[in-house]
């Protein structure tokens, strides 16, 4: 590690040279950029380069309606899309005090929980990608493929669902549809032990990320940190156990920990937790009850929410993500703000934790932070 | 054999070597980006058509601009298509770039690409399918063939309305000397 | 258990008497305070117990001519989820930033910054985040007309409304 003296002389800084990584670049898993100051092969700093991917997301929500707004929520984050659904329902229903039903219930569980993994099996093929590890990149989408199915089978759409809505969900399970998840599931169950094979056990993997970027857990409070990697540091903390929602409150799970807070332990989370989301939708299908999947929300042409604010969270894969929202008894929302998990990390944890790295570590150390661009930029 | 006859036969190999060697480059546009990674593994494998990612637009003949541009991409997206060679091709991947898709009113994202970059070929969906990708690299094929993919010409004969686009909604941009001229 | 916001609640209003506390649900508190105190507010929340940061929001109400800042806090142990607000005035907007109690409201300060055009003082990063090259008005401003922008500035036809 080289000391970073503030009275860097001229001849010091000339040793420095500026590097682009991304957003144009084969590792580099959606449109983010982080601007290096290397000096021979160690990040002197890192500034993380956001915004190619800002829409003005939170603009938009003013201008439509809760019935227009529903179908562009999910675009949040395209890699996990359906907690951003869940947001936005939660959100509605506490302000308009809708009442969901308990099959509905259950059946967003299900939905969170295969989005979920969908979302880890595609970190693992980023992973892979990035690290130049094929194999392990190729399997991980080709096993996320039986979820991106299931997801077509309930709701039509391989990616933007529009299905977790204001009261419910907007259609029933199809019949057929518990055995077609029990046979997904189970090939990702028995896939499961080849990746711990091919890469969680692998030495190399563990030499390579053992003790890099270490977070301890106060630290990683202090900087805003949730969800997994906030787990890798030892605190037993989930908004599906904090704060439960849904269904989670009857169904039975852990909450994997690591101890390091190194760039190997929150990987290793991320795998222990598609184990527990397997064990979470077999749960849910064997005890899911009867009923109405949705209760009859009113007229979306002429829908006037009462005014109030709310803020609700859900655990998405990355971590909490929450959702702030104003009415002020129009049909339209007055503010809608999201809290994204991506935001700390991508932001500031991420250049405290890449001052003083090896060039060689950066990609796996953004990449262990799971961080998501869209949701940054929003 | 008249001059036309021999031009057209010795162009043949060469559509060929272009049509089935469609390299694209990696740059993760926008939201679309998502079904690229199904398209480029072992279920869909784009492989068989020839397609491959590729690290660097030095290297790649074919832009999928996956999703929609916002400004600061559009930046990027002129500095990456400015740097692959000739002949390159642009495909347009979703609604967005097609007419604004669902971000029309933002005030951050462009409405149509091709007023900015010449686009070949437009991919409807809001996700399009993975088939959707294949049809469309089927039918750059079929424009190949019948040489009527020609946007990098277009590009350099019209670059003053492209370059008076790009400066409407970037006005930062920087004025390449050279430009214009013949 | 509603005792524990209720606990909360009685010691925020024995030691801030300014400020007004409601409970709206289970596991939410609302305190609405004047800006001279807030931070003081935050500090006093902080050491007990709320050490998360999850949001700093702020809400345009261009009728009362004021701009409204949420800071959104969490404690772990208590599970409770405070929503500290405050208003400002909305002609020239500033107040005190709050990195000395949470290292990462860097980023939301900065993005409320150019968003909303509210300066904060001791936050040494107020450079663009999202926006490139902006030449516009703070774009999350109820005056800031999104359709009308749009139309002029990417030359889009009329779309019906």
């Amino acid at each position: 590690m080289t000391r970073i003296d503030k009275t860097t002389t001229a001849a010091e800084k000339s040793r420095e040279l500026e590097m682009f990584f991304g957003p144009q670049h084969v590792g580099m898993v959606g449109n983010f950029g982080i601007i290096l100051t290397v000096e021979g092969d160690t990040v002197v700093k890192a500034r993380a380069n956001p915004g190619y991917l800002h829409r003005g997301f939170e603009k938009l929500m003013e201008y439509r309606t809760y019935a227009q707004n529903f179908p562009l929520v999910c675009r949040l984050n395209v890699m996990d899309p359906d907690p951003n659904e869940a947001l936005y329902a939660m959100a509605v229903e506490d302000l308009a005090g809708l009442e969901v039903p308990e099959r509905a219930q259950y059946i967003r569980t299900i939905m969170l929980e295969l989005s979920r993994m969908a979302s880890h099996l595609l970190w693992m093929w980023a992973y892979g990608n990035m690290i130049g590890f094929d194999t392990f990149a190729q399997w991980a989408m080709g096993d996320r493929e039986y979820i991106i199915d299931l997801f077509e089978t309930l709701t039509g759409g391989r990616i933007y669902h529009t299905y977790i809505w204001p009261g419910g969900v907007r259609r029933d399970l199809p019949p057929g549809f518990a055995e077609k998840t029990f046979e997904a599931l189970e090939h990702i169950e028995t896939m499961l032990p080849d990746y711990d094979n091919l890469f969680f056990n692998n030495r190399i993997f563990a030499d390579r990320t053992k003790g890099i970027a270490v977070l301890d857990r106060d630290e990683a409070v202090a900087l805003g940190v949730t969800g997994t990697n906030l787990r890798a540091t030892g605190s037993r903390t989930d908004v599906r156990k904090d704060e439960p929602y849904a269904a989670y409150a009857d169904l039975d799970f852990e909450v994997p920990t690591m101890e390091d807070g190194d760039s190997y332990s929150r990987a290793i989370v991320i795998r222990m937790e598609i184990e527990e989301s397997i064990s979470l939708i077999r749960q849910a299908l064997n005890r899911i009850p009867d009923g109405p999947a949705w209760r009859k929300t009113p007229n979306p042409f002429k829908w006037n929410v009462p005014p109030g604010e709310t803020y609700v969270k859900v655990e998405s894969a990355r971590g909490e993500a929450g959702f702030y929202m104003v009415s002020d008894g129009s049909d339209r929302p007055y503010r809608a703000h999201l809290r994204s998990p991506s935001y700390p990390t991508g932001i500031i944890v991420l250049e405290e934790l890449l001052k003083g790295a090896s060039l060689a570590d950066v990609g796996h150390i953004m990449l262990s932070l799971n961080i998501a661009a869209p949701e940054i930029d929003r | 054999m008249d001059r036309a006859q021999i031009r057209k036969i010795l162009k043949s190999p060469g559509k060929w070597g272009q049509k089935y060697s469609l390299w694209v480059v990696y740059f993760c546009t926008g939201c679309g980006i998502i079904e690229i990674p199904p398209v480029i593994t072992s279920r869909w494998d784009a492989e068989r058509f020839g397609v491959i990612p590729v690290a660097t637009p030095r290297q790649a003949n074919l832009f999928l601009i996956t999703g929609y541009v916002s400004l600061k991409t559009l930046g990027a997206i002129i500095r990456t298509y400015d740097q692959m060679p000739d002949p390159k091709y642009v495909v347009g991947f979703g609604s967005c770039p097609i007419n604004g898709g669902m971000y029309w009113d933002s005030y951050n994202t462009i409405k149509h690409l091709d007023k900015y970059i010449p686009v070949d070929g437009w991919i409807s969906g809001c996700m399009p399918r993975p088939e959707a990708i294949f049809i469309a690299v089927t039918h750059l094929w079929t424009l190949i063939d019948k040489e009527l993919a020609n946007g990098y010409k277009r590009y350099k004969e019209e670059y003053p309305y492209y370059e008076e686009n790009q400066r409407q909604v970037l006005p930062h941009l920087p004025k390449f000397t050279g430009a214009g001229e013949t | 258990m509603i005792e524990v916001e209720e606990q909360q609640k009685n010691k925020i209003a024995a030691n801030f008497e300014n400020g007004e506390v409601t409970l709206p649900r289970k596991g939410r508190l609302v305190v609405t305070i004047s800006k001279e105190s807030l931070c003081s507010l935050l500090l006093f929340l902080k050491m007990d117990g709320f050490e998360h940061l999850s949001l700093i929001s702020c809400v345009d109400w261009l009728g009362e001519g004021e701009l409204e800042l949420v800071y959104h806090l969490w404690s772990y142990q208590k599970k409770i989820h405070a929503m500290v607000k405050t208003r400002i005035d909305r002609e020239s907007p500033h107040f005190l930033s709050i990195i000395p109690l949470f290292r990462h409201a860097q980023t939301y300060e900065r993005e409320i910054y150019e968003m909303f055009g509210v300066r904060f003082e001791g936050n040494r990063r107020l450079i663009p985040f999202l926006l490139d090259n902006w030449q516009g008005a703070p774009p999350m401003r109820k005056d800031f007309d999104l359709r009308k922008y749009v139309k002029e500035k990417f030359d889009v036809e009329e779309r019906a409304e």
